[in-house]
């Protein structure tokens, strides 16, 4: 005996072409003898009631319902279209709810949805971000604040009740991690791998992970502390906690190290505890000079140092190419990462060269007024600083920041080179290199402009194309940003002020 | 790294608007809060009411609902029943900030001048013809061309009401009185009928809209057909289709078409139905099709009047 089935999905919406193939494979389905899936609207229900196949949860459907009517030969070839057709409805929302994450309100609520979930990231205004902090911590959670304008003395002070929990704080103003192979706020897709990073800067870990992606290795975790933690006042506790974390990872083997140069005292407690692993560590302070390493430990001038070093590489890059700058002898860097910018520094200085920045290394000349008034000298801009950004969303999300000082670079017959960086990854521009051929095409060759693209090619711009974007509108693309301001020299001689 | 970006939106991926459709500008100015109503591939839909507009990539084209962004939807996990708040033209969804600000509006080109009505009857006819071809099993677009013995149960009555369709409208450049040819049945008749997110019957009142509404710039009875077209749409209760659907019915009978219709249309009145198919026939399952069949209905109606008759073939549709 016949049976009618009837399914009701409540204000649902689907792709027509989902719908009539969902429709089409119920029914051809086996003991089938009529199957209709529509929205159940008046007309349509008039449609379902004539071919005999609308039941009462059919007849109940409002016209933004979708509804799923069958008739079959008996009640099993029924019961199995029916359960087939649920799953073939339900299937599109799993696989998009296995790519989400559930919508909540509170950091409680998450934890209800995921129990099994051990690391909270915060993204709220910086006043507010403590009391979250705290929130997750009090709820037996690793956290990630990606917040900045946290008061240092907050930082100290969360730091310390993590540290009492063990718990690890990523920040504030943590702006990349790669955690168990998910890349959390600004960072790229790279494979998972033995190399563990742990990195007070962003884009230093951004650039690392990806030279080490492109190398053929991959990355265990890479652990954001935050740019204060080597502060004295912090006393580098979330990256001796994180050392902790990486030297206890049977799937860690080599350990990298990314920071500014830390304050000696906080320098002798880190390598300290560097010294008490047993796995190699590459140590990138950049900018630090005479530093004292324990023996499992190699330091790295450069980020793409660092990479190298962590691969088992030989530091060091090709051949300089005989290309001179036609015009001008001074090169100019504007840069989204400040990273970039102190790496491109610390190049510059060893290769005794005088060099000027709106955020300068040790070493460096102080720029004031960076936006106007250029010295007479390489200058490198951090177009991330405040002067720049007040106001306005970071050079990585809107490149647009960098227009106006490459129009003056480019007009500028005093420049012969001009160094910039292109950042790809999660929560980057979706086409910087397209925004920035923009600005460059047309232009006669001079000066030559030089960039460097951190990213790998599984990025969601991926960076084989950004890269023959750049090259298509002229610009010289370098394997990283230390071989990319190494190549500015090269291109306009030593010989400059 | 210090990342620098406002408060309100401090950790938030900020995603420019490209272009905005007339309708979905206003929405952005005009709306505080509105939902997630549905997610595809390529697009969400917000919804505030009775009003809907669609974000998309640039890939699903302009429209007088839509806002173009530079985006992928599928990496963005959204889902149906999240907030979204508006204010400043900006429209926030959790993390996700669309800044409006700056968006270039977009709008339709005029209409193109129509060939003549000998050569409407002939792109009429040719699209018969290839409906034959090349409509799909669902949907109106085989209805138009009486070429196969209905399948199913909507199959069935697909004909008549194309057929009624098309007599209503020539009847109601007659009728004594709006509200006459409000309470007609063939349009709501249509309404909610059929497979589809916007179901068949919704497609082919907006194809024939579309039709009528660019044949209007240069014939009187083309523009009292559009005129009771879009009143009876108007008139139409709440509850024959889906709310998304009917947001769609009367932004059409407002005027305002998407790209791809439009384009459809501006091909089909200059007697190059090829191209009008080419831009329209993929959408959705039988969507395209649908609204070639509203085209084709509109022109056959448009082909009864006085002032086209004389020089018309005459195919019934």
């Amino acid at each position: 005996m016949s049976v009618i089935a009837n399914e009701v999905r409540r204000a649902t919406y689907f792709d027509s072409i989902v719908l009539m193939r969902i429709s089409r494979q119920i029914a051809t389905m086996a003991g089938v003898a009529e199957a209709g899936l529509m929205l159940g609207t008046p007309a349509n229900k008039d449609i379902l009631r004539d071919a005999g196949i609308l039941g009462p949860d059919g007849e109940a459907a409002e016209p933004g319902d979708l509804i799923l009517a069958l008739r079959a030969i008996d009640a099993a070839a029924g019961a199995a279209a029916m359960a087939e057709a649920k799953r073939l409805l339900d299937a599109p929302r799993d696989e998009a709810a296995a790519a989400t994450l559930s919508v909540v309100r509170t950091i409680r609520s998450a934890v209800r949805d995921l129990p099994d979930a051990n690391l909270a990231l915060i993204s709220v205004p910086g006043h507010f971000a403590v009391a979250e902090a705290r929130k997750a911590l009090a709820l037996g959670l690793h956290v990630m604040i990606f917040s900045d304008n946290v008061a240092l003395a907050d930082e100290v002070a969360i730091k310390r009740e993590a540290r009492e929990r063990s718990l690890l704080v990523m920040g504030p103003d943590c702006g990349t991690a790669i955690i168990g192979g998910a890349p959390l706020c600004f960072a790229n897709e790279v494979p998972r791998g033995d190399i563990g990073i742990i990195g007070a800067s962003g884009t230093g870990i951004q650039e690392v992970s990806c030279l080490i992606a492109r190398a053929g290795g991959g990355i265990s975790h890479a652990i954001g502390t935050g740019g204060r933690d080597l502060k004295a006042e912090v006393g580098a506790i979330t990256t001796l906690m994180a050392i902790d974390a990486l030297d206890a990872d049977p799937a860690t083997r080599h350990i990298v190290l990314i920071s500014k140069p830390p304050e000696a005292a906080v320098a002798r407690v880190v390598l300290d505890r560097v010294a008490r692993s047993a796995k190699p560590f590459t140590i990138c302070f950049l900018g630090a000079s005479d530093l004292t390493l324990p023996a499992n430990a190699r330091a790295a001038a450069t980020l793409k140092a660092a990479a190298d070093t962590s691969m088992g590489r030989v530091a060091g890059h090709g051949p300089a190419p005989r290309l001179r700058a036609d015009r001008g002898t001074l090169v100019r860097g504007l840069f989204a990462g400040g990273t970039f910018c102190s790496e491109a520094q610390i190049v510059f200085a060893q290769a005794g060269l005088p060099v000027a920045s709106n955020v300068p290394v040790p070493g460096a000349s102080a720029l004031a007024g960076a936006q106007e008034a250029y010295v007479q000298a390489h200058t490198m801009i951090d177009l991330g600083d405040d002067e720049f950004t007040r106001g306005r969303p970071h050079p990585m999300i809107e490149p647009a920041v960098r227009e106006r000082p490459l129009a003056a670079a480019l007009a500028d017959p005093t420049v012969g080179a001009i160094l910039l960086d292109v950042v790809l990854g999660h929560g980057a521009h979706p086409d910087p290199a397209g925004h920035l051929a923009g600005l460059l095409g047309g232009r006669n060759g001079s000066p030559l402009v030089i960039a460097s693209v951190t990213g790998t090619d599984a990025d969601p711009q991926p960076r084989g194309a950004q890269v023959e974007k750049l090259a298509a509108a002229g610009v010289m693309v370098a394997d990283s940003n230390a071989e990319a301001a190494e190549l500015a020299i090269a291109v306009v001689g030593r010989s400059a002020r | 790294m210090t990342i620098h970006v406002p408060a309100a939106i401090d950790g938030a991926t900020i995603i420019p608007i490209r272009r905005a459709g007339v309708v979905a500008a206003e929405f952005c100015k005009s709306v505080a809060h509105a939902e997630v109503a549905a997610v595809f591939e390529r697009s969400f839909y917000l919804s505030c009411g009775d009003l809907f507009v669609c974000v998309g990539e640039p890939a699903i084209g302009n429209g007088p609902l839509t806002l173009i962004a530079d985006m992928r939807v599928a990496r963005r996990g959204l889902r149906p029943g999240e907030p979204a708040r508006i204010a400043e033209n900006r429209i926030t969804i959790g993390a996700m900030t669309l800044a409006c600000e700056g968006c270039e509006p977009w709008h339709p080109p005029r209409w193109p001048q129509a060939a003549t009505p000998r050569v409407l009857a002939s792109a009429r006819d040719a699209i018969v013809r290839r409906a034959v071809t090349d409509a799909p099993a669902e949907g109106f677009g085989r209805a138009l061309a009486h070429a196969s013995v209905p399948h199913d149960a909507f199959a069935r009555v697909a004909r008549r009401r194309l057929a009624r369709l098309r007599s209503w409208l020539v009847e109601s450049v007659a009728a004594p009185s709006a509200p006459a040819i409000a309470a007609v049945d063939p349009v709501g008749d249509l309404v909610g009928l059929g497979p589809g997110l916007t179901p068949s019957g919704d497609d082919v009142i907006i194809g024939a809209l579309a039709l009528l509404d660019a044949l209007a710039q240069d014939h009187t009875a083309a523009c009292t057909l559009r005129a009771n077209l879009a009143r009876a749409v108007d008139h139409l209760p709440a509850g024959l289709t889906s709310p998304l659907s009917h947001c769609f019915l009367r932004v059409a009978a407002a005027g305002h078409v998407g790209e791809r219709l439009h384009a459809a249309v501006s091909s089909c009145i200059t007697g190059d139905l090829d191209a009008a198919i080419a831009v329209i026939g993929d959408i959705g399952h039988s969507s395209g099709w649908d609204m070639i069949a509203g085209i084709a209905t509109a022109l056959a109606a448009f082909a009864s009047q006085p002032c086209a008759a004389d020089s018309v073939m005459v195919t019934s549709v």
